[in-house]
């Protein structure tokens, strides 16, 4: 529950346009394709996902730190912050915003090291390389990123009063709510209030269950041309997912994908692995987690 | 850009250090305003266990999205390497250091002044779904024109969604609403509305209306002044988690309390202070009450009292230092902190 979106830092805020995402992502399509920088966008998607997945949290908490994470790209380059760190300090930071509770430390990390082993092993071979520290120093970037605008309305609400309004909440609410669900994978989030998304996958749902309900909308007041234009995204994530084997194909992206450079002030690594960027961090990781242990003994 | 808002603010002086932010007088170098300045700490390693604290993490999300003349004024957040620092409208003194000051005399429209601004910033959280929690005198403050604002949303939260039950470890003692005490997991409105009772007897007394000692306490004293609530007046009051029998008081009537108030303040008050929550009346109707329109009318901001002689200031600030050097008394720096923190 929150207050007034026409007043919320969300409308206010973090309306962006499509010309401002294009600019701020000029850096990084130079070295990743607009189809590859979507599929990364996604990849992370379902990487948070499947976090929150694994440490059940409510569908807002992940909805919310998706949005984050957009929002943090929408002003960086994928350089500027590991996605891979980034994803888990999302989760991190929405959780506590949500009021779901705070995540404890060794079960986000554990977490992230279970998911990515079991799950997105095709995707990072390695060890997930991060700590706590890690993912407590980047939620103050993040926060600072967003300065600090929190509240996030999402098109949930709208959707389900739109559905109880329509009386089908059997019918239409459950498939129009996967197809927000999805709408987290693109810019949509970024782009429209939630309102205008909810109707979008609303219309959708009932394009796809073939249910007319033109009689209803009729008397909505709002702008069909951007209805049409959530559709017309959402259709061209379809699209993506229809040729697309993130399996097979993702692991290449990423690894074209610009990386940060390492932070001189950490300890370096030690070791004979230690000559790529990966191998690099993941060794920092380990020495970490053995201080980290011993500090953390009975 | 950090940097820049980093050198926008020019520190006045140390105002106090609060469990996890730690509070400078600054001024506004691009307006020329005086501000309070809150750097969130990041902790030591088991502090930050959590990462940033809950707490602040709550009055940084509310605050970015509210804008009322009677709500704090969260003016600028700005960021630098790993700390966040929040930019407020500095305020003089709060409505505790106002009751406790025994030079001041407060007259019926200082009284009617103070309830009208907590009650209309109330209403507005209250109309944004924002349950404050933590109402009390010395979270209501005061700048130099007399304008009162509510502030510390540390404990503050969204309400009227489905969600886990909250927890009713909330607001402090003497504003702590029946059901609260009786432990409700679900509540509402009137637990700030409560405490805004609480704080309009004060008010009047200018002491604690209910110090209670411990939460039985606390029941006991809400009881022997309002009676002892039974099913008729409270349906399913007996169906509480904590609920415990008391002994059956009855209710006191308030005109033999508070003998200096009027029929029409009494009325916001008996209205404020209804035992069974569904009956306390919200901010909106308390101000629809026509103890808000009657004579006398509210003070003028300029006409409110201000703390103590220069004597009585320089007296607060020797204590203030002396409290904050002694770290070791957390209880009292604590308090002395929480109290400068905007």
């Amino acid at each position: 529950m929150a207050g007034n979106f026409w007043q919320s830092s969300h409308y206010q805020q973090w309306m962006l346009d499509k010309q401002d995402l294009q600019r701020e992502r000029q850096q990084d399509l130079k070295v990743l394709t607009e189809d590859e920088y979507q599929k990364v966008m996604i990849f992370f998607a379902n990487f948070i996902q499947g976090l929150g997945e694994q440490l059940k949290v409510r569908q807002q908490v992940i909805a919310t730190a998706t949005v984050y994470f957009k929002r943090f790209y929408a002003r960086n380059s994928l350089k500027c912050i590991d996605p891979w760190l980034m994803a888990p300090t999302c989760i991190f930071l929405a959780s506590k915003v949500e009021e779901f509770g705070v995540i404890s430390n060794t079960r986000l990390i554990s977490t992230c090291q279970n998911v990515v082993k079991n799950k997105f092993g095709y995707a990072f071979p390695q060890e997930y390389p991060y700590r706590i520290q890690n993912v407590l120093e980047c939620e103050f970037f993040l926060l600072e990123m967003m300065d600090c605008c929190l509240i996030l309305f999402h098109p949930y609400r709208p959707l389900t009063k739109y559905c109880a309004d329509l009386s089908s909440e059997n019918e239409l609410l459950p498939l129009a709510w996967r197809i927000i669900n999805d709408s987290l994978r693109t810019d949509v989030p970024l782009l429209y209030p939630p309102y205008l998304i909810a109707l979008a996958c609303l219309h959708m749902a009932c394009v796809i269950k073939q249910k007319d309900i033109k009689q209803w909308c009729a008397e909505l007041s709002v702008d069909t041309d951007i209805i049409l234009d959530i559709a017309r995204t959402l259709i061209g994530l379809y699209d993506v997912w229809k040729n697309y084997d993130e399996k097979k194909e993702i692991a290449g992206i990423l690894a074209k994908m610009p990386k940060p450079k390492l932070s001189p002030s950490r300890p370096p690594s030690e070791g004979p692995n230690g000559q790529d960027g990966s191998n690099n961090s993941q060794n920092q990781g380990q020495s970490m987690q053995q201080s980290g242990m011993q500090s953390s003994g009975p | 850009m950090a940097e820049d808002s980093n050198r926008r603010y020019e520190k006045i002086e140390f105002l106090g250090e609060g469990q996890f932010a730690t509070v400078y007088k600054a001024r506004d170098t691009k307006t020329d305003a005086v501000v309070a300045v809150k750097k969130i700490k990041v902790g030591t390693r088991v502090e930050a266990a959590d990462g940033i604290n809950r707490t602040a993490l709550r009055e940084i999300k509310l605050l970015q999205e509210l804008s009322h003349v009677n709500v704090i004024g969260l003016l600028d957040i700005f960021g630098q390497k790993s700390n966040v620092s929040l930019v407020f409208d500095f305020m003089e003194t709060d409505l505790e250091i106002i009751i406790k000051d025994n030079k001041i005399i407060l007259t019926a429209p200082h009284i009617k002044s103070y309830m009208l601004q907590t009650l209309q910033g109330l209403e507005y959280l209250h109309a944004h779904w924002i349950l404050h929690r933590d109402m009390k005198p010395n979270n209501l403050l005061i700048n130099d024109q007399g304008i009162l604002k509510i502030g510390d949303f540390g404990l503050a939260k969204y309400y009227g969604s489905p969600s886990r039950p909250y927890s009713n470890q909330v607001v402090t003692r003497w504003y702590r609403c029946p059901e609260l005490l009786f432990g409700a997991k679900q509540y509402s409105t009137g637990v700030d509305i409560w405490a805004t009772g609480c704080i309009m007897a004060e008010l009047l007394i200018r002491l604690p209306f209910l110090p209670g000692e411990t939460d039985l306490d606390q029941l006991g004293r809400i009881f022997q002044v309002l009676g002892t609530p039974t099913e008729d007046d409270w349906p399913h009051v007996k169906a509480l988690p904590d609920y415990i029998q008391f002994r059956s008081y009855p209710k006191q009537p308030l005109k033999e309390i508070f003998t200096a108030a009027g029929d029409d303040l009494l009325e916001v008050l008996d209205q404020m202070m209804a035992l069974n929550p569904l009956k306390r009346c919200t901010a909106t109707e308390s101000l629809k009450m026509p103890y808000f329109s009657n004579k006398p009318h509210p003070a003028a901001g300029h006409q409110l009292p201000r703390p103590g002689s220069n004597k009585i200031v320089n007296k607060e600030q020797e204590a203030r230092r002396a409290g904050l050097k002694r770290k070791q008394n957390s209880e009292q720096d604590r308090g002395l902190a929480k109290r400068l923190m905007f």
